[in-house]
């Protein structure tokens, strides 16, 4: 087959459907993440606008340009929007756009769920815009303390805009981090092992392994607060067992680490740009990967820092001081070993490497800074003040807007297939750096002076007027830069004639194909045998053109791709991924009138969504999977692989095990919760204990261990080629036992609304009672499946899957149990 | 997969004995808990036993990454294992070192 007829055969193959339709059913991963890439710039664009609103108060002293209540929703959503609306979706818009294509690969693990997670992003950024046009936004501040957030003091819908908005964008984090994790871990070009993937690989990996355990807490935080001001559950109210506190330990559990979450993206755009800027190959590959480790796992040791003011004890303080001081040392070996890159090369002062240049500057004082806050009393006196709002705009500004910008000149040859034309870059860097440190530094000054932050006015007396109208100007001349970059970059995508493939001379795999890519990514897939295999061998996207690589012959319509194993990167599994459809975007809007109906109050149209998602998860599954055993599929070069359905590790086992490391995150914080108000809060003992029943805890234990015995059973049944209905008839039993145990603790659980102590193990028990039903699902779908010959003794794939919720069911379950029955039988 | 909880291990276990340390240190200032041993205050003879039983697992799991038979296959991977390692027992002994330093509840 030649070339050109390959090419167009596969372009029949994944090509998403033409025009303004294809947006709604694209599942393609360019496609998505370049919509995510643009909608994370347009709400750049709106928290960018805002950000001049509050300039502009701050401009004079007492100004009348934007009342209290106004300029409270200004900040808020200035703040909101950035972290969840820009920062987060630009990394996964970047993240989805690139990784098969650096990792050699035709596309995501779950393309349908990346653009599930889209469409999430898309309508829940929507509901937090419609609330600021009609001028009932968030006005608590970006992370939302109670008690100023709860009912009492903040009676109107605009807070529960922010809880139930976010949770619903975070659906598209949590969505993207499961995509990449798996995609990183299993889809990979043959041969790309641990050590040869590309620097951006580890980094996204690491940062989708921090969003999976870093956000369940905070949307734990937000269904309790949201729950507390719905229906009285007291989760935060000190004279009902709860505690303030409780909510800023959950807020900041994910917070700090969010901080990383940000950077570590930008981080491997440095470390991937860098290079090529410089002429030369990364220094210290391994020792940047074990600093990523580190730095992650040592950002999720930090959250109380951010507390320091709230009166902990001086242990509690020295603990987190001491982590928060440990923090800079991986981060140092990574700006070392970029510093000793840029020595070992030959830099060249191209546009992206000046955006480098203006991170190395401004996240180096940023992060300075960081350690002066980490010092219990310096912050002490600059807690709270412009000082640290100045001190986290270096560190995001300095270590994700620069980079990104970095990114963005340096892939926009590969989106666009066009070489720049217009060179308005080069002045909009010169406006947006010294914009951004004229406003920054002056309001390190100023908070240092005294100034609060989210004051909407001040007095002339107060000494800070000229500090502010010169930071204030500088913002504008920010602005003013960020408007022509905007203009330079649609000038590129319009106007600018076509430009050579790899214009960098780059040598990672995203380069070895046309551009703008085709649907496809590569003809036929390559063999790596090093970090850099495009440098190595310049010949290489020919031979993948002419379909020299793996599965390079187009075959009865499939979309179809290998996943290898994770630390050498031998093939082992063979996927046919799905078509375009609109799945996904029904499916979100479905899951956005739940979250719609809690906002609004519609009670009654709750239970409808969820039946309404439960109908479209099952037909979403029940469309996977075959009913007749494939072969060994030939992937080229004398290779077979087994069909995934075939296996026991299969794609959708490794999305589930994700999805349940973030779940468990949540259990766990749940769980830190209820201990936490036990121990700390004011007002316990509640005035009246759960009454323990031996029955009942029997009942539910004895599901627990029913379910997972039984669907060993089932699977040993379906191995030997029998029938497994009979076993899976058990598990159902298990999971039914389980789910009359959580009813029977709802039942009896104390009034949830007189103590913090009721109110948490009645989530405890909801939480439960929902795991047990979607076992009971589960188990019903795989039954179905099982009846209408979609396993079989060689396709045992969704036994394992089914097998991993229910087991966590059993965990949790018993977990769940203990809690509410122990005390009263310990006595 | 292996070859990931290698390299996560160390870290993961720094996380899990830094959050169980400030969990007794709650429960131990929330529960007013007192009393003496070995002559010192109870408080602080749990608080030290913990920080020693931390270092304790991250040199054992340090030892064992260097051991073959634990080790990886991949020189790549046991480098980075062995950095995280080093990272989990320093950040042990820096992040928990105020248990021998500092007042408790105040």
């Amino acid at each position: 087959m030649k070339a050109l007829e390959r090419h167009r055969k596969l372009t029949e193959i994944w090509a998403s459907e033409p025009g303004f339709r294809g947006w709604f059913s694209t599942v393609s991963h360019t496609d998505l993440g370049r919509m995510f890439l643009v909608t994370a710039f347009f709400f750049f664009f709106v928290g960018g606008l805002l950000a001049m609103l509050i300039r502009v108060q701050l401009a004079t002293p007492h100004s009348a340009f934007a009342g209290p209540d106004i300029y409270n929703q200004i900040f808020t959503m200035h703040g909101t929007i950035m972290m969840f609306l820009f920062a987060i979706p630009a990394f996964e818009g970047l993240a989805i756009y690139l990784l098969p294509k650096i990792l050699g690969t035709r596309d995501l693990a779950f393309p349908r769920l990346t653009a599930y997670g889209y469409w999430c992003y898309v309508f829940g950024g929507t509901v937090m815009l419609i609330s600021m046009l009609f001028g009932i936004a968030p006005d608590g501040g970006w992370f939302m303390y109670p008690p100023l957030t709860g009912a009492i003091y903040s009676p109107g819908i605009n807070t529960d805009f922010w809880l139930i908005g976010i949770t619903f964008v975070e659906i598209s984090a949590i969505a993207a981090a499961v995509e990449i994790t798996v995609s990183i871990l299993k889809y990979r070009a043959p041969g790309m092992s641990l050590d040869k993937m590309p620097i951006f690989a580890w980094y996204a990996l690491v940062t989708a392994l921090m969003i999976l355990t870093g956000f369940p807490p905070l949307i734990l935080g937000s269904i309790l607060l949201e729950v507390e001001r719905a229906f009285g559950f007291p989760f935060f109210q000190a004279d009902l067992g709860g505690d303030s506190l409780l909510w800023q330990h959950l807020f900041w559990l994910f917070g700090h680490p969010e901080v990383y979450i940000i950077f570590l993206p930008a981080a491997g755009v440095i470390s991937t740009v860098l290079p090529v800027m410089c002429r030369t190959t990364l220094l210290g590959y391994g020792w940047i990967v074990a600093a990523t480790v580190a730095l992650a796992f040592l950002s999720f040791g930090l959250w109380v820092h951010h507390m320091f003011a709230t009166g902990i004890p001086h242990m509690g303080l020295a603990f987190f001081s001491a982590a928060s001081t440990l923090v800079a040392v991986p981060t140092g070996v990574q700006i070392f070993a970029w510093i000793g890159t840029m020595w070992k090369g030959r830099p060249e002062l191209r546009l992206p490497m000046l955006h480098l240049l203006g991170f190395f500057f401004t996240f180096v004082i940023g992060g300075l800074t960081g350690v002066m806050v980490a010092v219990v009393p310096f912050d002490w006196q600059a807690h709270d003040t412009a000082f640290i709002t100045a001190h986290l705009h270096y560190v995001l500004f300095g270590g994700f807007v620069f980079p990104i910008f970095a990114g963005l000149y340096y892939w926009m040859p590969h989106v666009t297939g066009r070489r720049r034309f217009f060179h308005l870059g080069e002045l909009a860097f010169a406006l947006v750096f010294l914009g951004f440190h004229v406003t920054f530094l002056a309001m390190h000054w100023v908070g240092l002076l005294g100034q609060r932050r989210r004051i909407s006015t001040y007095s002339p007396e107060d000494g800070w007027t000229a500090i502010n109208l010169i930071s204030s100007v500088g913002s504008f001349v920010l602005a003013i830069g960020i408007a022509m970059i905007l203009i330079d970059v649609i000038l590129h995508a319009l106007t600018a004639s076509r430009g050579k493939r790899n214009p960098w001379h780059a040598g990672t795999l995203e380069w070895a194909m046309i551009t703008p890519p085709p649907a496809y990514n590569f003809a036929s897939l390559p063999h790596v045998s090093s970090r850099e295999p495009l440098a190595d061998d310049p010949d290489l996207p020919v031979r993948l053109a002419k379909g020299q690589g793996y599965l390079g012959t187009p075959r009865h319509g499939w979309r179809e791709t290998l996943t290898v194993e994770i630390a050498t990167g031998k093939p082992d599994m063979h996927v046919i991924y799905p078509a375009n459809t609109r799945l996904p975007i029904l499916m979100s809007a479905v899951t956005g009138v739940f979250f719609l109906s809690l906002l609004l109050k519609f009670y009654w149209t709750v239970p409808l969504a969820v039946i309404g998602v439960a109908i479209l998860a099952w037909r979403w599954v029940w469309g996977l999977g075959r009913t007749d055993d494939l072969d060994a599929q030939a992937l080229g070069h004398d290779i077979t692989v087994p069909h995934a359905a075939m296996t026991d590790r299969s794609p959708g086992w490794w999305g589930s095990l994700f999805l349940l490391t973030a779940n468990a995150t949540f259990f766990g914080s749940l769980l830190f919760g209820f201990a936490f108000l036990w121990t700390i809060a004011p007002g316990w003992p509640p005035p009246a204990w759960f009454m323990a029943s031996v029955p009942e805890l029997a009942l539910g234990l004895a599901g627990t261990v029913l379910g997972p015995v039984a669907m060993r059973a089932a699977i040993r049944t379906n191995r030997r080629g029998g029938n497994p209905v009979a076993g899976l008839a058990l598990v159902l039993a298990g999971a039914i036992a389980l789910a009359l145990a959580f009813i029977f603790l709802l039942a009896r659980t104390p009034p949830p609304t007189e103590h913090a102590y009721g109110a948490t193990l009645f989530v405890l028990g909801s939480y439960g009672l929902f795991h047990a039903a979607l076992a009971t699902l589960m188990t019903a779908f795989l039954v179905a499946r099982v009846r209408r010959g979609f396993t079989s003794a060689l396709r045992q794939a969704e036994f394992s899957i089914v097998s991993l919720w229910v087991d966590y069911l059993s965990v949790i379950g018993a977990l769940v149990l203990l809690a509410a029955h122990l005390p009263d039988l310990l006595g | 997969m292996t070859d990931l909880i290698r390299i996560l291990i160390a870290p993961l276990v720094w996380l899990a004995a830094f959050s169980a340390v400030y969990g007794l240190h709650g429960l131990i200032c929330g529960h007013a808990i007192g009393g003496i041993a070995f002559g010192l205050p109870l408080p602080r003879v749990l608080m030290v036993a913990a920080y020693a039983l931390a270092i304790l697992a991250q040199l054992a799991l340090l030892a064992a990454l260097y051991q073959p038979r634990f080790a990886s296959p991949s020189g790549f991977v046991r480098f980075v294992s062995l950095a995280t390692g080093g990272v989990g027992l320093v950040a042990t002994v820096w992040s928990m070192f105020p248990v021998v330093m500092t007042t408790y509840c105040t």
